[in-house]
């Protein structure tokens, strides 16, 4: 595994005290290698521990599974967020009645090899779910999700540990978010409210209105009630929810992007091969490394994210933020 | 003698099985096409079939089961009303249960002679059918009972169950613990996906109670008076070769027979059968102390009239043709009510009201809830058609089972891609109530759900004043007529809770046009 960092993010953009522009970001990151040559001797835990930095990984590789996998070792294996006995929560994004090539829904071997990974970590259950925009059943069958996540725990007699199933309005509890931006309260979904853990698993995808949506907008997906709504004030939203239901692990998939007409796309031009995935604890921070990557997109180019830097919620700099690449 | 009684029970109840099986499968179950034919029952159906085929001007290869069914008919007799109709089980049913104890007290409480307005029903309804104007809908038995079912009894149902179980799994305790696999049986293999609402639910409700009770005055008073499919069968059967006979020999006259038939088939002398009123249930069979009743092929007595005057056929049948120009000369016809969206594949609105047999299985199929049953949008005579409101569900790009389940072909069957091109009306924004549009605030959830590539719904970035006077940019929606295909999504997510600043209407849909979208 090799490790890069790039302190070059921050010692550019503070020193030179000149607006983060994207042409900036770039080129800090292409000359990411050689500026924080020395932290490369520092463990990332070691670092992360520092309470300073936030590593995130970001992987390459030809297959879903194996990008999944790297990304979650770069940034520490699944054992440094999963520990046995939790119940995790996968929510991967199911929103659509699209198919994994079209790439407006998480890819199946993808969320496969995240909840491989939780058991191995010795979760006692991993809970896969989303609530959709189109009929969940639709939904569920087109994005392949649920045929790979049931046929995994079948060969792997692992049908009582690792579930996917269709949210249900029962279960759906009204919840007060102390201190929060825009929605004092909200229905959230009971199996995220009482998780140990949850492991968010967006793909990274063009967005009409927030520009791109990643892993901060992927946590809509459990929320109840009339999500219309939230958009009409989506970047506090956005805080709000991950502040009451904080996620453990982000691993974003970037293997296929959607890059005109998300989040639902449909036409395969929109999407491009990118083959990546984006690992972090800390979900602003994977989002604004994804956004830079990908979208060339800069944090105050994209106003949830921007809005969730100044929050308090994670990284509120990209100076605090180390690549690990492998 | 009993066996053949006991048959024809086991036939009713594994009918209704069957029929049962096939309402509940009659859902789409991660799976594009529907496995089997969940719309059997309806073409099953002659008086159906004929009406459908009578006033559509057109051959129907769906119906061919009907025919079938008419040709066993005539060898058989009216077996159909006995031994297979689920609504002559239902109503068997409630007789064995609910109206036990009225059997001796109600005997007489009908007049004989309402038996003939079956009759007069059926002749109204085939005049009215060759002109075109198609009523069998309110009288069919088959399609009173999936419409019944599909729009009142099983959301009912469901909404009872759910209550139930929702409230075990929040009682205290070790009862969620016994009541959630009970729940989690009935959640995969009866209960609905998510809750289903229909417009009319109450009022087709009540009717088909108004059907039940009429047990309490008489057995089985809705096939003996009413049912016009019934009618059908027993002129089509009374010179079936199957029919009951009597050795008079053995008989005691002691008139148990006669007492006990459940459709008055047994008049004046118990050797004389109206062979078009029985149904070859075997209950005089099984009950004969002298065991002198049989069933065979060969000829019984001479049979009892049918109780028709010439007079009342020809004019119930003037009625059904005279009525059909005052419907004709009904406005609507001009000027359809645009909020009339028909299913994708929906035939022109003649000939697809001509067919329309009005089960309500497309709206029991309707993965969103969309397809609703008018009230009177189409007219009298459209009543509980299929609707699309898009305020209570759209119709799924991807989705082509209302088109699988029509049992007479009034929505064709579309293969997928046909049917993503085809237009069930256009959408427009209502730009005085947009959120973007009058500078209120973002919004986007339309064009997002737009599924259409590309999307019919785009944005373009413009200032706009705000109700304080202040110039931002918003994103404002507009609909590309080319690309847009009236699924209504749209109209459903809009989150404006009344009423939706996204609509859609009739306007360019493809069947009234004849062309596809491009």
């Amino acid at each position: 595994m090799e490790i890069v960092c790039s302190g070059a993010y921050h010692t550019r953009m503070i020193t030179g005290g000149c607006p983060f522009s994207r042409r900036r970001f770039l080129q800090a990151a292409g000359g990411a290698a050689g500026a924080f040559a020395a932290s490369a001797l520092f463990p990332p835990l070691l670092l992360a521990a520092g309470g300073k930095t936030v590593d995130v990984g970001v992987a390459s590789a030809a297959n879903p599974a194996e990008r999944a996998r790297r990304a979650v070792a770069l940034v520490g294996g699944m054992k440094s967020f999963v520990s046995r006995g939790d119940v995790v929560v996968l929510k991967p994004n199911i929103g659509w009645d699209r198919t994994p090539e079209q790439a407006a829904t998480t890819d199946p071997e993808f969320v496969v090899a995240v909840a491989e990974m939780c058991l191995a970590a010795g979760a006692k259950s991993v809970r896969v779910f989303d609530r959709t925009c189109n009929d969940a059943r639709r939904c569920y069958v087109s994005s392949g999700i649920k045929d790979a996540v049931e046929r995994f725990a079948r060969t792997n007699h692992a049908e009582d540990a690792l579930r996917i199933y269709h949210v249900e309005d029962r279960k759906f509890v009204r919840t007060t978010i102390p201190n929060a931006l825009s929605i004092k309260e909200w229905d959230l979904y009971r199996d995220a409210l009482e998780a140990d853990k949850i492991v968010n698993l967006p793909i990274a995808k063009h967005h009409s209105l927030s520009g791109i949506t990643l892993g901060l907008k992927n946590m809509m997906g459990i929320m109840g009630g009339n999500r219309g709504q939230i958009h009409y004030r989506l970047s506090e939203c956005l805080v709000d929810i991950h502040r009451r239901v904080p996620v453990a692990l982000t691993v974003i998939d970037a293997g296929r992007v959607l890059i005109r007409n998300g989040p639902s796309g449909g036409n395969l031009a929109d999407v491009k091969s990118f083959g990546k995935a984006f690992a972090s604890r800390d979900v602003i921070a994977a989002d604004v490394v994804a956004a830079e990557k990908i979208f060339r997109m800069a944090p105050r180019d994209v106003g949830h994210i921007g809005k969730a830097m100044e929050s308090g919620l994670g990284v509120s700099s990209v100076a605090q933020i180390r690549l690990v690449e492998g | 003698m009993r066996t053949t009684r006991t048959l024809r029970r086991v036939s009713q109840w594994v009918v209704f099985l069957v029929f049962a099986f096939l309402f509940l499968n009659t859902e789409y179950k991660d799976n594009d096409v529907l496995p089997y034919a969940v719309n059997l029952f309806l073409r099953l159906d002659p008086l159906m079939a004929g009406a459908a085929t009578l006033a559509g001007r057109a051959l129907i290869g769906l119906v061919w089961p009907a025919l079938v069914v008419a040709l066993l008919t005539v060898a058989l007799g009216r077996f159909f009303c006995g031994w297979f109709c689920p609504l002559g089980a239902v109503l068997d049913a409630a007789d064995a249960t609910v109206f036990r104890r009225r059997k001796a007290r109600r005997k007489d409480a009908v007049p004989e002679s309402w038996r003939k307005y079956k009759f007069l029903v059926l002749f109204f309804l085939a005049a009215s059918s060759l002109f075109t104007l198609q009523w069998v809908f309110l009288f069919d038995p088959i399609s009173i009972l999936i419409r019944t079912f599909t729009v009142s009894v099983f959301p009912a149902l469901n909404l009872v169950l759910h209550g139930i179980f929702d409230g075990l799994y929040r009682a205290p305790g070790p009862i969620p613990a016994i009541s959630e696999p009970v729940y989690g049986f009935l959640k995969s293999h009866f209960l609905a996906f998510e809750q289903p609402v229909f417009r009319t639910s109450a009022i087709v409700g009540l009717l088909f109670l108004g059907i039940l009770v009429a047990e309490r005055y008489q057995r089985r008073f809705w096939c003996r008076n009413l049912c016009p499919l019934g009618a059908l069968l027993a002129l089509v059967g009374r010179f079936g070769l199957f029919r009951r006979r009597i050795t008079e020999a053995g008989c005691t006259r002691c008139g148990l027979c006669e007492s006990d038939c459940r459709m008055a088939a047994i008049g004046g002398d118990v050797a004389v059968t109206d062979h078009g009123e029985c149904i070859e249930c075997m209950d005089c069979q099984a009950i004969c102390p002298e065991e002198v009743i049989h069933f065979s092929g060969k000829e019984g007595r001479k049979p009892a009239a049918v109780d028709l005057t010439r007079r009342g056929v020809l004019a119930s049948a003037a009625l059904g043709a005279v009525t059909v120009p005052f419907f004709r000369v009904e406005a609507y016809g001009k000027a359809p009510d645009p909020l009339l969206i028909r299913p994708p594949g929906a035939l022109v609105e003649r000939e697809f009201l001509a067919r329309c047999t009005r089960c309500g299985e497309c709206m029991r199929v309707c993965i969103a809830n969309g397809l609703q049953p008018t009230w009177f949008e189409a007219g009298i005579e459209g009543m509980w058609s299929p609707i699309l409101v898009s305020r209570i569900g759209y119709c799924e790009y991807n989705c082509t089972l209302c088109g699988q389940v029509c049992p007479t072909g009034a929505i064709r069957r579309l293969p997928l891609l046909e049917k993503r091109k085809t237009k069930l009306g256009l959408a427009h924004v209502d730009r005085s109530r947009c959120l973007p549009w009058v500078g209120q605030s973002d919004c986007i959830v339309c064009e997002e759900h737009c599924p259409t590539w590309s999307k019919a719904i785009v944005f373009r970035e413009e200032r706009t004043q705000t109700a304080r006077g202040e110039w931002k940019m918003f994103k404002k929606p507009y609909i590309d007529e080319d690309l847009c295909v009236g699924c209504g999504i749209c109209e459903t997510k809009c989150p404006l809770t009344d009423r939706a600043a996204v609509l859609v209407t009739s306007r360019g849909e493809t069947r009234s046009t004849g062309v596809l979208a491009r």
